[in-house]
Order: C-alpha cells, then structure tokens, then sequence
C-alpha cells in the first residue's frame, strides 16, 4: 500500500487593495494590519446605500503584465493571472503536464457578461462581440491562467460565496493526494463590478444592513452590520511534498488535514442553531492528528455579516473552537480572501505559530476547514 | 483498491423527462433539435436548438418560482436519488458535484434587459437570487437533504463530466461512500448570441463527422447520477447500473477558443482514463464523442481518437447529434446515455450522418442504432478553452 | 471609399474591437503585418480575425464568408484594404 501522498504549502501570490506581491508582501500586509477600506472611487455611486470598498489599484496591477499579451484579457482575469504569476515565481515553479489549477470565484465576469450583452441590447445581433464571448463563462480565468503559466493538469473553477477560496485549495490537496497532479496553484478571484455593487447594496447585502448603524467590515463585533466588498486574487502553490523536496524548494508549511461540507439550509440563508451532521471541522482534524487544544489561530470567514458572523461562532464553539479571526477588514470581502487566510494560516506556521484552522461557512451552508502547519 | 459504481440516474432531456423517455429518443435515432420557442431569435443566423418540451418543464413538480435550470436540476436529481434507493440516514454524509456554467441567466437576462431598456428598476430582481451556478447545488443540498461536500464546478463544457470524475475521486479518498454527481444547463440568450456571434452554429441540425458539417447545435438538459463505493452498495443489497472504471482530466493551455491541433490534451485525458481504469484501448467498443459538428472539433477530436484506438478500431457516435451541446449538462447527459448504451447493448446513431468525413476513420454508426454486445465505452467532453474529460465505464 | 480612407478605418477598428492601445495606431501603416507568427506583426490570432470579419461586415456593409480561406487577405493592413475595397465596389 503506498504511503498517503502530503501536501505542502510553497509559494504565494496576492493582489489586493494592500497591494500585489509574493509571500514577503502579505506577509507584510498581515503585520501592518492597515486597512484598506475607503469611499468607492472606480465609479459613482448616488443614491446607494453602501459606499465602501477595498479596490485594486490598477496601475499597480498593469505595472505586473506586459499590456500586448493581456490585450483581451478581462480585468478579473489579469488579476488572476498575475497572482498566478506572482505565486509561480515565489515557489520558483514553472509549468508542465503536472502542475494542474484551482479557482474560487463568487461572482466571476460580471463585468465580460454586461457588456457582451449590452452590446445586443444597443445593436442587436450586429452589435455583438465574438471576441468578448469566452468571457462570459465562470471558467474563462482558469483558462486564460492556463495559458500563461502553461498548466495542463486538470484546471477548476468553483463558483461558492464566502468561502471559494478556501474550497479552492482544499479542492487542490484532494487533487494531489489522489494523485491528479503533482502541484496545483490555488485560491480565488473576484472583482468589484459596478452593476455587482449596486445591485447587492440595493438587495441590502452590504454594510449598512438594514440601514442601522455605520457603514464598515466588523466581523464578530456587536455592532456588526454587514460586509464590505474587496476585490483582488490570492493564490497558492500547493505541491507533494516529496517532489517539493527533491526540487529544492522552499516549503512555507503543510496542509494536514482538510474537509468540506454542506448543511442543508435554504439558499441565501444562515440559521443559527443548525448544526454541522457532517462533523466537517473535526474531519479536518482527525486527518491532520491535532487536536482543538492544540490549534494555534482560527482564521474565520466571518465578514460582518451578522446571522454568518453569529453562526460561524456557534459551530466553531461546537467544535471546541473560539476567538476565530477575520481578515476582511484588511481586505474586504472576495473570492480572494479564502487564499489569504490559508496564506495567513502558512506564514503563521513559517513563523513557527501554529498549528492553523482556517474556517468558513457561506450562507446556504458551504462550510469549508483547512488544518494547516509545519511540514515535519 | 474502490471500486465506484453507478447505482441511480436521473435525466430532463429534450425528449422530456426522465431516463426511460432519454433512452427511448437515443435508441430511436430521433434528433430532438427545432426552432427555439423560450428566446427570441430574429436575427440571427441560426435559430433552432434541443429545448426541453413545454409540457415537460410544466408538468416537473417544481415550483415556478425557481430558474428553469433549478428546476430541471431538481427534478433530475430527485429521479436519481429515487432510482438508488437509498436509507434515510445516506444523504447526511452523501456529497454533491454540479457541473454548471449558465446558472439562472436565462431570468437574469430579461431582468437586466427590462432595467436597461425602461431605465426604471424591474420587478424580476428576484431573478438576481438564482442567476449563479452556485444556485443549484444549493438548491438541491437543501432539498434533498444532502449533508456532505458540495462544488460546483464550472469547466465550459466538460462541467458534467468533471463532476462525476471529481465525485468518483472522493469516493476512491475514503472521504465517502455516496456522491450525486451530474450536471445541467438551461438555454440562455447569451450562449445563444454568443456561438452564434462566433459563427460556430449549424442554421440546419448539426451534423457531426459529416464532410459537410458547418457547426453545432445548442440543446439544454439535466443530468444526475448516484456514484457509490462498490462494497457498500453490495452490502446494502442495490443493483449496480454499471462501473465508473476511471477517468481523465487534462488541460490543452493552448488558446480559448480552439484546441490544441494535434488533440493533445484529448489523447492524455483518454490515455489517462484507460490507465487508469486498467482497460486497454482494444477493450473498448465505443466512444460517445465529444461530437459537437463543428468543422474543427470532429477533425481534431478524429485525430485523437486514431492515435489513441488506431483506425476504425472503435464505434463512434454523439449524442449532440440527437440531443444537441447540452453545455455544463453534456458531460453528465453522455455519461448517462454510455451507461444505458453498455446496458442495453445498443449503440445510438449519429443523427444527420449523410456523408461521412473522409477524414473521419470510423464507422460513426449514421441514421441508426446498432446493437453490439460491449465491455467498456468511453465518454469525451472536450470542453470551451481546452480543458479535457474523459470517462471510461464498464458493465 | 479610397483604400487610404479603407486603411484608416481598419486601424480604428484594430484598436477599438481588439483592444489595442490607440498609440499603436500612430505606428501602423500599409506594410504592417497581422498574423500571429510573424516577425513584428500585431500578433492577431483566429479570435481576432473573427472579431474584425465581424467589425468590418458591420463598418463597410460588406459580407465575408467565413469558409473562404482568406490567409492572404488577412496577411497586412495593405492586403486587407485592398479586399475591402473590391467588395465594397
């Protein structure tokens, strides 16, 4: 019987409000805690009720890529590729048959979408763009990704809210423990879309809910009243341990365990008092050997919203587990933020901190544990 | 070493609903493709697709407050889990993989077109609720009660398929011992205006690995199959409807649009599929074909099929000729029609096969079914962007 | 219309459908290049052809026919303005 396959954690790459860069920059960005919520400024927002966001400056982004090879390429997927690019470059690896992709995403290209369809409202069938098309599907990022970096094991996009980068990078293990491919950069992306924005703060999805109290991310607080949006891309190299080794590179820490679940609730909902028969934190635990006394930091994803805020703690406290962290007031809630918390979770591990559980729970009931730590 | 069977199906096809009525068409040879009824289509060169009948979305048992795809999503998996029989205590632990791409953007469509042509907000935003693919597995883990993992995975065309090889990837991990794996997607006006915009759409049926075959034909369907550790269905006393034996996935990273010249990313995921599932490629009777009938898919994906099989070393025949590109579901949809195919040991024609590609190597099986006792088959997704799948089941 | 005018027109539509930057524009003439493959050319790919086909259909009211093999059509801006201009006569 072969040895079960492990997976390391060996290269990061971010691009966010609090900048782009590899391990060195959000590991920074964690240390300063600064924040990066502020006044929406890519585009007006009169009569909303929400104003608040943590945008990507995008001189930055375009200083990474090279304008002629990203001509097409849509604003969610430039961010994608040079996050991809950023964490290929921070683990020194290169692409091949063995090196596969994963992709968490909330809300894909909106942006793509709006205008391939715009254009036929406007012009009818003359007024569409063939080139815009590839686009409009979710999976238009990990294909464009692909490409760049020249990954051809399996790549795959999830489409979850709250927590598409966490089930990204536990999709990522399963892929190399059961042997699919030998590494996989994974995380997740999301962008601020304008029709996005103000279709959610107008559905009453964003801070202010209920238009109670002031506009901002306080996750877990009292005063708790909603999430604020961010935007960006964090990606990770995961890869078996074994071939990291013998290649030389330097590891920032091991997944040792990870589960994912979902309790039946209906969509769009957080029902506190709904427990987790699945056991999917202590699933996570078992398969690492750590126990909840042992755990270092809980990184959550709670994100400000209240009833997901007020039910994560219920079920992190079922399983032992309390004081979870949240990182969207540095970062503002994205597809993104999952790949920053399990990059959190391996700087901490890096810094000898540690064991981490990185948690989330999405509404309708996603739930998604990562144990992350040193590689012994 | 798991085994991982097939022990329910489920399927919304546009012969209408369920498996019996989906095996019924194939078998007959009938191509359910015809002028499109749910959008509008003046103005554009090709006007017809694979819809799901009127009378089958109105009879499904669904409420008409969800997305047509969350309809046909529930409705199919509801006939699935049905199938398997299971215990009430199965679905706490059993795990739920939906290949999606358009979500509910066929309700999105017309509210964003009413706000932006009245200028005035539309009473649709509900719309807004459902409009992502994400929608239907959480509609589906609440409905039908089902506790365990949960992806959606959006992958173009071959979404249908890498759900059930995903599934089947957890059930080998021992992380459980039940997946409902499948697929689905509803007509939409923005993959209607978009093959159309690419000029890859037949205004005629689409006619695969015909030397005159000038594109697709879109289609919309839902399918849902129960995967399960082999012992445990034994143990439980259910009928196994065949063996997943193994499976491929490879990504081309060649362009966005076409693929790889050679196929080299569809021969892997074949070879892959067989290596894995023990199988050499002379123990394989039938390929369901990726088969979409554009000029370059057929004429790559033959070229594939000749370095993997060797000429006219295997039968051949899509079911996109019959049922149309059922998009995020054809994966699922093929994989269910493979099954039935090895059950029944009939091979569904090609619909529209009039004049065979010369460049096409293999008996495409034209007009009508063949019977052939068989083995193993294969199914192909060759999905949008060059990402690859590759299903290899056995009796 | 004069080729000139044709000429002008294309490198508007290359830089509006293709998304180049429109300082591009300044540097191509007669002689530039298109496909993908060639030394120095704007790197168009079959993506792109579809995406001009389609703008061109729509500014010069003429029709392509997509399965017409038009590899030498498409090689320069010289050679694609001399094929609008005798469709649109």
């Amino acid at each position: 019987m072969t040895a079960r396959r492990r997976v390391v954690i060996t290269g990061i790459g971010s691009v966010s409000a609090a900048g782009c860069g590899g391990s060195a920059l959000v590991a920074d960005a964690l240390a300063r805690r600064t924040p990066t919520i502020a006044p929406v400024k890519a585009f007006a927002l009169e009569g909303c009720p929400s104003r608040l966001a943590a945008e990507v400056d995008d001189a930055r982004l375009m200083s990474l890529l090279d304008p002629d090879a990203v001509r097409r390429l849509s604003r969610i997927c430039r961010m994608a590729v040079a996050a991809c690019r950023l964490a290929a470059e921070d683990a020194g690896l290169e692409g091949g048959r063995g090196l596969g992709l994963t992709v968490g995403s909330e809300y894909g290209d909106f942006r793509s979408g709006a205008e391939f369809f715009n254009g036929f409202l406007r012009r009818g069938p003359a007024g569409l763009s063939p080139m815009i098309f590839p686009n409009t599907v979710m999976n238009s990022m990990a294909a464009v990704v692909a490409i760049a970096i020249g990954a051809k094991a399996p790549s795959i996009t999830l489409n979850q809210g709250t927590v598409a980068g966490d089930l990204a990078v536990a999709r990522a293990a399963a892929l190399i423990a059961g042997g699919r491919a030998d590494a996989v950069i994974a995380g997740g992306v999301d962008e601020i879309f304008h029709d996005v924005y103000r279709g959610l703060a107008a559905l009453g999805a964003l801070s202010p809910m209920g238009g109670d109290g002031p506009e901002g991310c306080r996750p877990y607080a009292p005063d708790h009243n909603g999430p604020v949006l961010g935007e960006g891309a964090t990606f990770l190299v995961l890869e078996e341990m074994e071939t990291a080794r013998r290649r030389g590179a330097s590891i920032h820490a091991e997944v040792l365990g990870s589960a994912w679940g979902g309790i039946p609730v209906a969509p769009h909902t957080a029902p506190i008092g709904r427990r987790d028969a699945h056991r999917t934190v202590r699933r996570a635990l078992d398969q690492s050997g750590v126990e909840p006394a042992s755990l270092g930091r809980c990184y959550g994803s709670g994100n400000g919203d209240p009833s997901l805020d007020d039910w994560e703690i219920q079920l992190l406290a079922a399983d032992g587990i309390r004081d979870p962290v949240s990182l969207a007031p540095l970062f503002g809630q994205h597809g993104g933020l999952g790949g920053l918390r399990v990059a959190a979770g391996a700087l901490d591990a890096r810094e000898g901190h540690g064991p981490t559980l990185v948690h989330g729970i999405a509404r309708g009931g996603c739930r998604a544990a990562l144990v992350i730590g040193r590689a012994a | 070493m798991t085994r991982v069977v097939v022990s329910g199906l489920g399927v919304i096809s546009p012969y209408g609903a369920g498996a019996k009525t989906f095996w019924t068409g194939l078998a007959t040879g009938e191509c359910a493709i015809r002028p499109l009824t749910v959008i509008d289509t003046e103005g554009f060169r090709s006007r017809i697709a694979a819809e799901v009948p009127a009378d089958t979305v109105a009879a499904l048992g669904v409420s008409r407050r969800r997305s047509r795809a969350d309809r046909i999503a529930l409705a199919a998996a509801r006939e699935a889990l049905a199938d398997a029989d299971l215990a009430p205590g199965d679905r706490v632990d059993m795990a739920l993989f939906v290949g999606a791409v358009g979500g509910g953007m066929l309700e999105g469509e017309k509210w964003y077109g009413e706000e932006t042509q009245s200028g005035r907000p539309s009473p649709r935003i509900g719309a807004l609720r459902s409009i992502l693919p994400v929608s239907h597995s959480e509609t589906l883990a609440w409905r039908l009660g089902l506790g365990g993992s949960r992806e959606t995975v959006v992958m173009a065309c071959a979404s249908g398929a890498a759900s059930i090889a995903l599934g089947a990837d957890l059930i080998r991990s021992g992380a459980t011992q039940l997946v409902l794996a499948g697929g689905v997607d509803a007509i939409t006006r923005i993959c209607f205006m978009g093959f159309n915009a690419l000029k890859l759409l037949d205004p005629e049926p689409c006619r695969p690995f015909d030397r005159g075959r000038r594109g697709m034909s879109i289609g919309e369907a839902a399918a849902f199959v129960v995967l399960e550790d082999a012992d445990h269905c034994r143990a439980r006393g259910a009928r196994a409807l065949g063996e997943l034996l193994g499976a491929g996935m490879t990504t081309d990273a060649h362009h966005v649009t076409a693929p790889h010249p050679e196929g080299e990313g569809m021969i892997r995921a074949m070879a892959d599929a067989l290596e894995a599932s023990g199988r050499e490629p002379a123990d394989i009777g039938y390929v369901n074909a990726h088969g979409t009938g554009t000029p370059q898919n057929d004429r790559v994906e033959a070229l594939a099929l000749v370095r993997v099989f060797g000429e006219g070393r295997v039968l051949v025949s899509s079911t996109k000729s019959l049922v149309g590109h059922t998009m995020a579901a054809a994966g699922s949809v093929e994989a269910v029609a493979t099954l039935l195919t090895l059950q029944h040991g009939l091979i569904p024609p090609t619909a529209n096969l009039r004049d065979p590609d010369p460049e096409v190597p293999f008996d495409c099986v034209p007009g009508t079914a063949r019977p052939v006792e068989l083995q193993a088959a294969i199914s192909n997704s060759f999905g949008f962007g060059g990402q690859n799948v590759s299903l290899v089941f056995g009796r | 219309m004069t080729q000139k005018e044709i000429l002008d027109e294309l490198k508007a539509l290359i830089v509006e459908r293709l998304k180049f930057d429109p300082r591009r524009a300044a540097e191509m003439t007669a002689e530039t290049t298109l496909p993908k493959g060639l030394e120095g050319s704007l790197g168009l790919d079959s993506l792109d052809f579809i995406e001009l086909s389609v703008a061109m259909e729509e500014r010069f009211g003429i029709v392509i026919d997509e399965t017409e093999s038009l590899t030498d059509e498409f090689l320069s801006l010289d050679s694609l303005s001399r094929f609008v201009l005798s469709k649109v006569k």
